[in-house]
């Protein structure tokens, strides 16, 4: 059986070369915005030309509005961003008349956000995601003793800052759809660390074998080895249906959960009831009893 | 028989008839109330996010309490900057306290000669908000007149609208919501003074005109498309007061000309022959019949109270969300049999019950949101795909716990191992759900689809863990639950 208390020292060092690539690929990198957050026209089309020959073809658009085009992996549907200038709702209705006239490209989906909006719209999402991470904090504290609420925040922010990371790396796109998935990454994680917190609490409280954290530790993780492998598992399975199935513009979501579920696991594992004990919780318990 | 003794029984026989019932309503063709909506994303559609100008907005509602303080206390003032500044040089009695705070107004500045006031933010945003909620109803019945029945049309903070209209769209939408429509009549003037001119921009007609109107489209009752002489015509009618003004407007100046401006740039300028008193006119001047009938609309529900911005816009073409839901569902199924076979091969027998309640959960969640009216969007398919998964778990957890209990010889391992699991799958869905409530309060568009079902779901899932799978747990003996490995 594995010891994961003894290993806490080196999982620390894992989480924080994972926080400082992380960094580093967000400082080199930056995040790919979707036009949710930056403003901007969007098609998705489908055709059966080349990138090449949609690049040719989209150069009618004045060169001072900057154009993407991007192949959605494994089909033959892009997407088509172009930057947002003057008077995107008459533009719009233009490209959307020059495209109708071309018997290759069909038009799936077409969208403009106006940047004004999208400013707010990024105001919005980290008031969401931000009360909604302080009502999970919250909650955890009234719950559990700070030690707990401490580790348990700690570990819900560095799988999600990890995820941006990993999104960051992939290019994938910063969307208000990711907005929820780091949510659910959040939750995910709290979650799994709270059915550890459960398990270490009552065997803490257990006259018997109180003393020894360690070993309470290391029982609370073998414990619900099998449950956390046991829902990883069918968690992740189930997202694959969604990756392998999901319509082209939803399969990122799914692959970033996907992702978020795996440094989950790895957190409430190695992380959290290490953090509780370097946290002096053992003290606690101690002074409890006299 | 020991079944019929639990009271599990009875509510889970109670459940799933209301599920039945109100999920039936989703398969029946009339319209409903409590039917679960497709959001744009999956039958098609468009979508546009209007935005009154706030700043437009607070100059009229400046130049109204202005006017009003004017006509009601012989007050005069000015207006500078988003404030109202009124001179010390006249009888202030009048402007009581009471007086002020009645017209939303709250000092910003005294000085010796003058006292600025401006509004308080919360009786301008409570404004702003109604102006909003009366703008909504012109939008709707502007796209109403258009043929639009299943439009959905809302309010979005403040100052936004929210237009979605699914299916096929007529191309006059965007159109017609976006044109302010204020329709005035001025009377030619030719001395420079308060006056001011209107061009045609596509004829380059142009006069001389009064500045403030004689008569605006505020009066206006009806207005059709007409033809005279093979040329369509925008006919209108004005209402009783309306009809006098035009009356008493046109018999004073016959002879003379009057523009007819809308939102600021002239359609034309004919010369008044009579007067005339049916309170009726034409507005004629190179019309196509669609330009026409657009006018028609516009002019009928009534002018916005600002200019509209549309801050975002979305149309979705069918083939994408057909092609969504049918992944989708497949995805969800092809999910549910794999963790189903999954179960039964890990579990058995207590597998086989996870089946059963993740039924359950998938009934209570389809007639939950039936009853809520709820529009499931893809990511809200997402949400519920994720919620199977947060029941499962809390199966796990419940399983794992007997399991652990049977082995240690404790006492009553089924129900002291489902108490324990259930406390913790209590704390856990609590926290998801405590977010998913404050994320469904702060979020957007698909975040808000997302922790709809997520919500239903969590709460779906806490229930029938509680009632179906405990009775399930209950009646079995735990010898055939497959948990004593």
């Amino acid at each position: 059986m594995i010891n994961f208390y003894s290993l806490k020292n080196k999982s620390y060092l894992v989480s924080l070369t994972l926080i400082i690539l992380t960094i580093i690929i967000i400082f080199f990198k930056g995040l790919n915005l979707g036009i949710d957050f930056k403003g901007g026209l969007n098609f998705e089309v489908k055709s059966n030309l080349t990138t090449d020959q949609l690049n040719e073809y989209f150069d009618f658009i004045d060169s001072d509005r900057e154009v993407l085009i991007k192949r959605e992996v494994g089909s033959d549907v892009f997407s088509i961003r172009i930057e947002s200038g003057d008077n995107n709702p008459v533009f719009i209705e233009e490209i959307k008349n020059i495209i109708d006239q071309n018997p290759d490209i069909e038009i799936l989906l077409s969208e403009y956000i106006e940047p004004t909006f999208s400013e707010e719209l990024i105001k919005n999402s980290i008031y969401a995601l931000a009360s909604s991470l302080l009502v999970i904090a919250i909650y955890v504290w009234i719950r559990f003793d700070w030690q707990f609420a401490a580790s348990g925040i700690f570990a819900l922010l560095h799988d999600v800052f990890v995820a941006i990371g990993f999104m960051s790396l992939f290019n994938i796109e910063f969307n208000l759809t990711m907005i929820a998935a780091l949510l659910l990454i959040a939750g995910y994680s709290i979650n799994d660390t709270i059915v550890l917190f459960d398990r270490l609490r009552s065997l803490t409280s257990n006259e018997e074998n109180k003393d020894n954290f360690e070993t309470n530790v290391n029982n609370s993780i073998k414990l619900n080895l099998r449950r956390t492998i046991l829902t990883s598992f069918t968690t992740i399975l189930a997202l694959l249906c969604l990756v392998f199935l999901a319509p082209v513009n939803l399969t990122e979501m799914p692959i970033v959960f996907i992702f978020g579920v795996l440094i989950g696991t790895f957190s409430s594992l190695f992380l959290v009831l290490g953090i509780v004990g370097d946290l002096n919780y053992e003290a606690v318990l101690k002074a409890r009893d006299s | 028989m020991i079944i019929f003794k639990q009271w599990r029984l009875w509510v889970s026989l109670l459940l799933l008839i209301g599920s039945y019932i109100f999920i039936k309503p989703n398969f029946e063709s009339q319209t409903s109330d409590s039917k679960i909506n497709f959001g744009l994303d999956i039958q098609g559609g468009f979508s546009y996010l209007l935005e009154l100008n706030e700043e437009e907005y607070l100059n009229n509602l400046l130049v109204k309490t202005s006017q009003y303080i004017e006509n009601t206390y012989s007050i005069s003032s000015d207006i500078d900057n988003g404030e109202i500044l009124i001179s010390k040089n006249q009888n202030l009695d009048a402007l009581t306290n009471i007086v002020i705070q009645n017209l939303g107004l709250e000092i910003n500045e005294k000085s010796d000669k003058e006292n600025s006031y401006i509004f308080s933010k919360q009786s301008f945003n409570k404004s702003l908000s109604d102006m909003t909620l009366n703008a909504v109803e012109i939008v709707r019945s502007r796209v109403d007149f258009l043929g639009n029945k299943e439009l959905s049309i809302q309010k979005v903070g403040l100052n936004k609208i929210l237009l979605e209209i699914p299916g096929d769209l007529d191309n006059n939408v965007k159109e017609v919501i976006s044109k302010t429509a204020k329709l005035t009549l001025h009377l030619e003037k030719s001395n420079i003074v308060g006056s001011k001119t209107f061009i045609n921009e596509e004829t380059g007609e142009q006069v001389r005109v009064q500045e403030i109107p004689n008569i605006t489209g505020d009066f206006i009752q009806d207005a059709s498309l007409q033809y005279n002489q093979n040329e369509p015509v925008v006919a209108f009618s004005f209402n009783k007061e309306g009809s006098d003004l035009f009356a008493k407007m046109t018999s004073e100046n016959v002879g003379s000309r009057f523009a007819i401006v809308l939102d600021g740039s002239l359609i034309t300028a004919p010369v008044i022959r009579e007067s005339i008193t049916g309170g009726s006119g034409q507005i004629s001047g190179g019309f196509t019949n669609e330009t026409a009938n657009n006018l028609a609309i516009i002019l009928k529900s009534g002018s916005l109270p600002t200019q509209i911005k549309i801050i975002q816009e979305k149309q979705i073409g069918p083939t994408l969300g057909q092609e969504g839901v049918e992944k989708g569902v497949i995805a969800s199924i092809i999910a549910l049999i794999a963790i189903t076979l999954f179960m039964i091969i890990y579990y058995k027998i207590s597998g086989f019950f996870t089946v059963i309640t993740i039924i359950s959960c998938l009934s209570l969640l389809f007639a939950m949101m039936s009853l809520l009216n709820t529009t499931l969007t893809l990511p809200g398919v997402i949400g519920i795909v994720l919620t199977i998964g947060m029941c499962v778990d809390a199966n796990v957890l419940i399983f794992e716990r007997i399991r652990e209990n049977f082995k240690h010889n404790i006492e009553d391992p089924k129900n002291h191992g489902f108490n324990s699991a259930y406390v913790t799958i209590l704390d856990s869905n609590l926290t998801t759900l405590f977010a998913a409530i404050f994320l469904f309060a702060f979020g957007f568009g698909p975040i808000r689809g997302f922790s709809i079902s997520l919500i239903i779901g969590i709460i779906s899932s806490l229930i029938v863990t509680y009632i179906i799978l405990k009775l399930f747990i209950n009646i079995t003996s735990i010898k055939y639950l497959g948990l004593q490995r």
